[in-house]
Order: structure tokens, then C-alpha cells, then sequence
């Protein structure tokens, strides 16, 4: 599924250089749940941007399902972030003037998906994520877990290889965070692959592993023996009955 | 993605920014309205001077006096008086010529009773009613008899009937008048033809050429000879006709400079024209650098906007947009505003145009092709100056532009 290999990461500011990815190996099998944890500028959102293909290593291979995306760049990220990526931000990223509903839709918007499919499946990722009764509301109509969990709906609506969240709940309270979680386990049961970054121990038991970075290298892999069962479900607010 | 979705999209951001889309639209509104009205003016111009000149006369070609070399000093046409009453008889009617009319003109003050005006008088022949289409309103025009009698007659124009008499309706014909203290016999009137201003024909008396010589000028001079060519195209030929029997007349060698000038409405026509054509190309031309201006604030406004939505730039490249949509997204805004405002502009152009052309009294005609040229011109300009701005919204970072604040 993902295979890192030597991954380096330099940021140059002027004469100093800032390694914020010093060679990471790193494997991920499908259908696994990884939370990365580390201190503050360890280099987890530089490799989670990577993962992502939002950004390109300066050394080192990627294969995502099979292929080095290392090297790729520009209009074939796009394609690749479209079609094998689901990734949820901190700050949810959602287009402001833009509907729930219209939000889910956007990736299908550039991956070519008809009108008429994009909304109904569109909805579908909305109601289950709990958001069936919100689909006509804009982003600063809806609290953070729910705008949260349109971005996961965006995120899952293409069927992607893997789902990449950089801390998902840094934002929101205990309650959001705990149906977020409850999300992301409900969709690894259902077969998907999940990276999370957090800085919440108690966030990242709710996973099956655990990566833990310092100085832009991985410092320590674990697995959690006994993950913790996320007790909230997503109440099925707003959904007509 | 298909290009009606980048529209929608295009249109939601517009109208999102509402006041700004006006503003922004109202370079190229103006710009395009001013196209539009210049050139309509302009036509409506060219129409007017086109119809005026050929009001004059038809076929007409007037022979002037004068160019002629003496002493190394060439005098312009008029400036000497060459022709003369024996030149008329040389220049025959037959195919090409029509009709052959000498003028002579003078200035006079004209009394009847206590009434008195200041008009110009022309001297001429039977021939010039042919020539310049002169219409009686009542009694007669001049005649052959009038001219070789020296009879004091005259034609008045309805304008010196209303200054003479007072009244435009006043029955005039039989009564004296006198024109520098020479009493006329009334024997016409035209009817009014509209013009107005120098030359005009309703402010104008007529008299036999013999008469205003004799007792007006003093002198046998002819200021013009006016000849009516019988189609518009014999207008060459009886041209060629009048300059061979001018020569052979004031027995000019071939080669040598001729000492009258032949004056074609036809040529009078194009000159006009050319100068109320380059006249609306030049406004034309201003109205194009309004159009340049409306288009450098469409590339403003939308370079502002690309910043602006940096981040929203950076969300939809993060789940997969190329960067050709996002080109297409913000070249349809710079295209929509420009079409748009072109539009606006179009109308209010077509109602500046018509309402210019009633405050001038022009015909003003609005052309197709200026509409389209407007048209393209527009999008053109949305294009070509949206095209900077949107290729600098999709060569953005997705890392840089979501990290954007
Ligand atoms: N665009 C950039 N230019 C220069 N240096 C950068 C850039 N982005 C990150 N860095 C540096 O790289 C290092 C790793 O940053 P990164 O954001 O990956 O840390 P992090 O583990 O996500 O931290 P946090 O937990 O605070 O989010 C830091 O030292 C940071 O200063
Ligand atoms: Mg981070």
C-alpha cells in the first residue's frame, strides 16, 4: 500500500538548511490504522503532506499502490491526490460560500463524475457521516465536529486507496473528537486504510498503531495491544424521519 | 469537469463579489459604449454630409476659374476669372453633358416696402433649374427669354420671403422689389429644400446671369459654370468633354497647365467622406484606448481575486484539481466580465447613439459588424488580460497556497 524508503525532507531558508525529514522508512499495509505522534516540528505534517502528495521529498522513494511517486509532479499529483487520497486538515479547509453537499461533491467535480451521481453519492457520504439532515448548510453554519465531518465526507466520497488526516480533532472538543474517531473506525472495519497524526495519546489508542517521530526520524513503532472502542455514535441528528 | 460546471463556478464567485463584478465591468461598459456611439455618430455623420453634397445637385461638375501660372504664382481656383459667358456656348449638350448653367453671384440688400434683408443673388441661366433641381412653390423659374432680354425678374427663396415680407405665406409674385436699389419683378418662389447656413439655396434670389452682370456686378464676369452630366457614369466623360473644349477655347497646348479647374461631386463626396471616416476612426480609436483600460482593470481586479482566494485555490488542487481547471476557472471570470460589460455596453452604446442623434439631428446608424468587433473585442480583451491572473492561479503550491493566510 504505502512504502517509504529514505524519505528526506530539506527545507532551505537561505543559507540554512532545516531538515524536517531526516530518512524515513516506513510501511503501511492496506486496511491498517496508523496514528503518528511526536513533539512539535518533528516532521509529521511534512510526511503526512507527502503521504499526501501535496508536497514532493527532496530524497527518497514513495510506491503507492505499487508506483514511485517520489518524482511525479504537478498535473499527475492532482490525478493522484483525486483518485487514490482522501485528505482531512486540522482546519477542515472547506470552501466557505459552498454548500455541504456542493463541498462533497468537488473531487468528484475533477474526477469527471456525472451531476446526477455526484450529488446522490454526495449525500450518501454525508449521512454516513451523521450529516444527512445538514446538507444544504455552509461551513460557517455548522459546528466544528460537523464541519469536521463534512471534510471526512469529502475526503471518503472517492473510494480512495487511503485516508490521510492531519490531526483530525486538534480542533474540536472531546465529545466531536470521540465521533470523528468513532468514524475512522467504523471505516477501517469496513476495510480502509488510515494514517492520523495527533498529539492526543488518548486520540491514538483509538488506533492499531502507532508511529512515533522525533527530529524527523521514526523513533519508535508500536502496536496498540487492546484499541480503545470509540462508545459515541454518530448521532443521526437532523436526518428526517 | 465540463465547461458549463467552470461557468457556474465562474458565475457563483462573480456574484459573490457583486459590487466589485459592477465596478470592474464598468471599464469595459464604458469602453464598449463608446465604441458603439462614437462610430454610430460617426456614420450618422458621413450619412448627413453624403446627403447634403448630393442635395447640390446631381451629376453635378462645377468649372472654376483659375489655377492658372502666371508668373510663377499659381493662383488657387477663383482666384482670376478665366471663364467666360463664350465658354458656356463651347461645351455642348449631347451624351455625356445634360445641361450647361453659368453663375454669376452677388450680394445685395434687398428692400420692399419697409421691409429690407441682406441675401446672396444669383445670376444664371433657364438651365439652372435642371441642374440643381430647383422645385417652384408658386409662379415660374427664369427663362431664355428673361436672360437674353436682361429682364429685371427674380426668384426668391421662401427664407427672403419670410425676412422681405414678414410672412411666408405673403403673396409675392408680380410685386417689385429692389436689390441695390434696382427694381425686380417677383416672378417665383421655390420651395423650401431645408438647408440652412452658408449657401444656403432657401435663403437665395435668382435672376437672369444678363441682368445681375449688367446692373448688380457691373462687370461679364462668371464665377462658376455648373454642368449636369447625364448619368453618374458619364461623369468622366463629360469631364473630358468640358477640359477639351476649354482648351481648344483658351488655346492651352497639351502639357501645359490648364487655367480652370473642373470640379467633380463625386470628387467633393469622397473628400468629405474621408475626412468624416478618419474623423470616426479617431474617435473610434479613443474609444478603444477606454476599451484597453476597462480590460488592465479586469487583469487588476482579477490578479486581487487570485490572491485573495489563495487558500480556496490551494483546497481545490489538494483534492485533485488540475491546473488547467483552475486557468479555466478564473479565464471564464475574466471572459464573463468582459462579455457582460461588453453587452451593457452595447445597449447603452446603441442608446447614446440615438439620443446623440437626436440632440445633432443625425441619422446615426448603428452597423452589425461595429456590434461584433465590440463583441469580440471584449472577449478578447477578457482573454488576453484574464490569461496572466488564471495562469498564476494554477501554477500555485498546494502546499503554499493552503498554508496561505
Ligand atoms: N515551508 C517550510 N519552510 C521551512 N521550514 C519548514 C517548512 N515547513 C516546515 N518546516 C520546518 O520543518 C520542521 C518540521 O515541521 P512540521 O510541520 O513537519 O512539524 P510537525 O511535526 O507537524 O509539528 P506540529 O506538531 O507543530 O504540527 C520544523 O522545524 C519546521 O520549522
Ligand atoms: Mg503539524
Amino acid at each position: 500500500m504505502i512504502n517509504l524508503k529514505g524519505i528526506k525532507k530539506i527545507y532551505a531558508n537561505g543559507d540554512i538548511q532545516v531538515a524536517a525529514l531526516a530518512g524515513v522508512n516506513l510501511h503501511v499495509g492496506a486496511s491498517e490504522f496508523v496514528s503518528i505522534m511526536g513533539p512539535s516540528g518533528s516532521g509529521k505534517s511534512s510526511m503526512m503532506n507527502i503521504l499526501g502528495c501535496l508536497d514532493t521529498p527532496t530524497e527518497g522513494e514513495y510506491y503507492l499502490d505499487g508506483t514511485d511517486v517520489a518524482q511525479t509532479s504537478g498535473d499527475q499529483l492532482s490525478v493522484i491526490r483525486n483518485r487514490k487520497i482522501g485528505f482531512i486538515f486540522q482546519g477542515f479547509n472547506l470552501l466557505p460560500r459552498t454548500t455541504a453537499v456542493e463541498n462533497v461533491e468537488l473531487p468528484m467535480l475533477y474526477a469527471g463524475v456525472g451531476s446526477k451521481e455526484r450529488r446522490s453519492r454526495a449525500i450518501a457520504a454525508l449521512e454516513s457521516v451523521g450529516l444527512g439532515g445538514r446538507v444544504h448548510h455552509r461551513p460557517k453554519e455548522l459546528s466544528g465536529g460537523q464541519q469536521q465531518r463534512v471534510a471526512i465526507a469529502r475526503a471518503l466520497v472517492t473510494n480512495p486507496s487511503i485516508i490521510l488526516a492531519d490531526e483530525p480533532t486538534g480542533n474540536l472538543d472531546s465529545r466531536s473528537s470521540e465521533e470523528v474517531m468513532a468514524i475512522f473506525q467504523r471505516l477501517h472495519d469496513s476495510g480502509n486504510t488510515i494514517v492520523i497524526v495527533t498529539h492526543e495519546p488518548d486520540i491514538a489508542e483509538y488506533t492499531e498503531r502507532i508511529v512515533r517521530f522525533r527530529d524527523g526520524t521514526i523513533e519508535g513503532d508500536e502496536k496498540v495491544t487492546n484499541p480503545r472502542k470509540a462508545r459515541v455514535q454518530v448521532s443521526e441528528e437532523g436526518v428526517a424521519k | 469537469m465540463n465547461f458549463f460546471e467552470s461557468i457556474r463556478i465562474s458565475l457563483r464567485a462573480l456574484r459573490a463579489n457583486k459590487l466589485r463584478s459592477i465596478l470592474t465591468m464598468l471599464g469595459m461598459i464604458i469602453g464598449v459604449a463608446a465604441v458603439i456611439a462614437m462610430v454610430g455618430i460617426g456614420n450618422g455623420a458621413t450619412a448627413s454630409i453624403t446627403s447634403q453634397i448630393q442635395s447640390l445637385g446631381s451629376n453635378l461638375l462645377t468649372i472654376s476659374s483659375g489655377q492658372s501660372n502666371s508668373g510663377g504664382i499659381r493662383g488657387g481656383a477663383g482666384s482670376s476669372n478665366t471663364i467666360t459667358m463664350t465658354d458656356v456656348s463651347k461645351i455642348q449638350i449631347g451624351t455625356a453633358v445634360k445641361a450647361v448653367a453659368p453663375v454669376s453671384s452677388s450680394t445685395g440688400q434687398v428692400v420692399f416696402g419697409s421691409g429690407n434683408t441682406s441675401t446672396s443673388i444669383t445670376g444664371t441661366t433657364q438651365d439652372y433649374q435642371v441642374i440643381k433641381n430647383v422645385t417652384m412653390a408658386t409662379g415660374r423659374f427664369i427663362t431664355e427669354e428673361d436672360v437674353s432680354n436682361s429682364a429685371r425678374v427674380a426668384v426668391l427663396g421662401p427664407t427672403v420671403i419670410t425676412n422681405l415680407f414678414g410672412d411666408e405665406n405673403a403673396s409675392v409674385i408680380g410685386k417689385i422689389i429692389k436689390i441695390n436699389n434696382v427694381p425686380f419683378q417677383v416672378i417665383g418662389v421655390t420651395t423650401a429644400t431645408g438647408s440652412t447656413g452658408f449657401m444656403s439655396s432657401d435663403d437665395m434670389i435668382t435672376a437672369p446671369i444678363s441682368t445681375v452682370q449688367a446692373r448688380l456686378i457691373g462687370k461679364k464676369t462668371v464665377r462658376n459654370i455648373l454642368v449636369s452630366a447625364t448619368s453618374s457614369e458619364q461623369m468622366q466623360a463629360a469631364e473630358d468633354q468640358i477640359t477639351a473644349a476649354l482648351h481648344k477655347a483658351h488655346k492651352i497646348a497639351d502639357g501645359k497647365s490648364d487655367d480652370f479647374t473642373v470640379q467633380n461631386q463625386a470628387d467633393m463626396l469622397e473628400t468629405m467622406q474621408s475626412v468624416t471616416e478618419t474623423l470616426t476612426l479617431l474617435l473610434g480609436g479613443v474609444a478603444g484606448i477606454s476599451l484597453l483600460v476597462g480590460g488592465i482593470g479586469i487583469m487588476n481586479i482579477m490578479l486581487v481575486s487570485v490572491t485573495e482566494r489563495t487558500r480556496e485555490i490551494g483546497i481545490r488542487k489538494a483534492i485533485g484539481a488540475k491546473g488547467v481547471y483552475i486557468m479555466m476557472q478564473f479565464l471564464i471570470e475574466a471572459v464573463v466580465l468582459s462579455i457582460l460589460g461588453g453587452g451593457i455596453g452595447v445597449v447603452l452604446g446603441f442608446g447614446g447613439s440615438t439620443l446623440a442623434g437626436k440632440a445633432l439631428k443625425l441619422s446615426t446608424s448603428i452597423s452589425l459588424p461595429s456590434v461584433l468587433i465590440a463583441f469580440g473585442f471584449s472577449a478578447a480583451i477578457g482573454i488576453i488580460f484574464g490569461v496572466f491572473p488564471a495562469r498564476k492561479a494554477a501554477a500555485m503550491d498546494p502546499i503554499d497556497a493552503l498554508r496561505y493566510e
